[in-house]
């Protein structure tokens, strides 16, 4: 392992509002948010947009380090890198309230750093990541947990924090959808090099990113989606997959030493339990990594189990397991799976 | 930054019939045309703005058209437009090239490789 590199593990934050989404605004919501609004929002987490999408559920923007997505009553920022992510939290409440929105839930995720002593504030640790929260969400956000869920492996810890104003039993299923966030590591050596950019080929950006997408076959890893990609000078990759109101999207550290990446997605308790399976075994072929991480954030019993056995025609064994019941976000599952042939 | 005329560059279609007059005009001459498909309340198309009016600014010879798809969502639907912002490249009133998505590059690439082709 290298002494120091870029971070790939990135902070994940899903903020949910609510307020009066008036008829005549077609139900927009923060789609409204103008655009320099989000700017400054990204200012202060220290990263640019590099490409995007919308479509009419929601906006997609790939960043300099990682996503955003914008939908009417959601916004999902992942950052890696050195970003200071909970630094958007109070412009993102600020701009939010101006258009009538108040938050009701806010939930953090992130699995462990490779580099953790390169953290800027407030993520020099996550008992400061938490404080940071609380001091700056609204109080009747009064549901709240705070969990670092174990595997077997030390490097390998998912650290979760929720926080809303809706009682227990008012959780919502409004669209039945659940998240699933993979993290992989020690990514196939060869399967990697395909995310540095051909020396003297000068195609970065969203040519290069294309071009990466087609020859690593990210692009049947979901058809029917359309992508937005980018490709880093001098390596590393970043896409968003948008399908209707579903997103996707995946981000590629490859450098040897501390070779990274991510697959999100979504699904729905309505869909077919194996097309998951299936989707996630794509995506981690692409990349052949010695270590997978798995967390589900509200899916079924059914969905948590098929992945448990999921890779292992791809070699990797489920090594752990760890649930708990989080405030809104419901169950949390984290799985972790490394090379069969590893004791 | 420029001077702000430039904005007059890239002509807003209002109407089917100026739409239709449009692109009965490219039939004309070899001009390469590029629509650009956006909508009000698509952030991506915001952020796409400053590239396109860099590239109106940069290529005269090219002419460029925004079309709201709500506005003229029977173009929008004949162009099968599902994501935003979508550019549509048309010579002689046929379609050449798109692009899907506020890709900056990509759509300089395109412009280049076809102001100039028959």
């Amino acid at each position: 392992m290298a002494v120091s590199g870029f971070e790939g593990f990135e902070k994940r934050l899903e903020l949910h509002f609510f307020g009066d989404i008036d008829e005549d605004d077609n139900m927009l919501g923060l789609r409204l948010l103008e655009f320099e609004s989000l700017e400054q929002v990204l200012f202060a987490v220290q990263c640019t947009v590099v490409s995007a999408v919308g479509n009419p559920f929601f906006d997609a923007y790939v960043l300099s380090e990682s996503s955003l997505f914008v939908y009417p009553t959601k916004i999902i920022i992942k950052t890696c890198g050195t970003t200071q992510l909970l630094k958007s939290i109070p412009p993102l409440i600020h701009f939010a309230n101006n258009l009538g929105l108040h938050l009701q839930t806010c939930r953090y995720t992130r699995g462990n750093f490779i580099f953790p002593k390169a953290q800027p504030f407030p993520h020099t640790s996550f008992k400061e990541e938490v404080v940071y929260i609380e001091q700056n969400i609204p109080i009747n956000l009064c549901y709240r947990k705070a969990s670092v869920m174990p595997s077997k492996l030390p490097a390998h810890s998912w650290h979760v924090f929720t926080a809303t104003c809706l009682p227990p039993l008012e959780f919502p299923h409004e669209d039945a959808a659940f998240t699933v966030e993979v993290c992989m590591t020690e990514l196939n050596r060869h399967l990697a090099r395909q995310f540095f950019m051909k020396s003297g080929d000068g195609k970065t950006g969203d040519i290069g990113g294309k071009e990466m997408t087609e020859l690593t076959g990210i692009d049947t890893i979901n058809p029917g989606a359309f992508i937005c990609d980018f490709a880093f000078d001098p390596c590393g990759y970043s896409m968003n997959g948008i399908d209707g109101d579903r997103y996707s999207t995946i981000h590629v550290t490859p450098e040897d030493g501390f070779s990274y990446a991510s697959f999100e997605c979504v699904g729905s308790v309505y869909d077919d339990p194996d097309d998951i399976v299936v989707t996630l075994k794509k995506a981690v072929q692409v990349f052949m990594p010695e270590t997978v991480s798995v967390s589900t954030t509200g899916c079924s019993r059914e969905v948590w189990t098929k992945v448990a056995h999921a890779f292992e025609p791809l070699g990797l064994k489920c090594r752990s397991f760890a649930m708990d019941e989080f405030p809104a976000a419901g169950t949390i599952v984290f799985q972790t799976f490394t090379a069969a042939r590893r004791k | 930054m420029g001077n702000r005329s430039s904005t007059a560059k890239i002509v807003e279609m209002h109407s089917l019939a100026q739409w239709n007059e449009k692109l009965a005009s490219t039939k004309q001459s070899n001009k390469l045309l590029v629509m650009d498909f956006s909508a009000t309340w698509c952030g991506p198309c915001k952020w796409m703005e400053p590239a396109i009016e860099e590239y109106a600014n940069t290529y005269p010879d090219v002419e460029f058209i925004k079309i709201d798809v709500d506005t003229l969502a029977d173009v929008a639907r004949e162009y099968k437009v599902e994501a935003m912002p979508t550019f549509v490249l048309i010579k002689k009133g046929k379609e050449i090239a798109r692009l899907t998505g506020a890709k900056k590059s990509e759509l300089r690439n395109l412009i280049e490789r076809h102001r100039n082709s028959n």
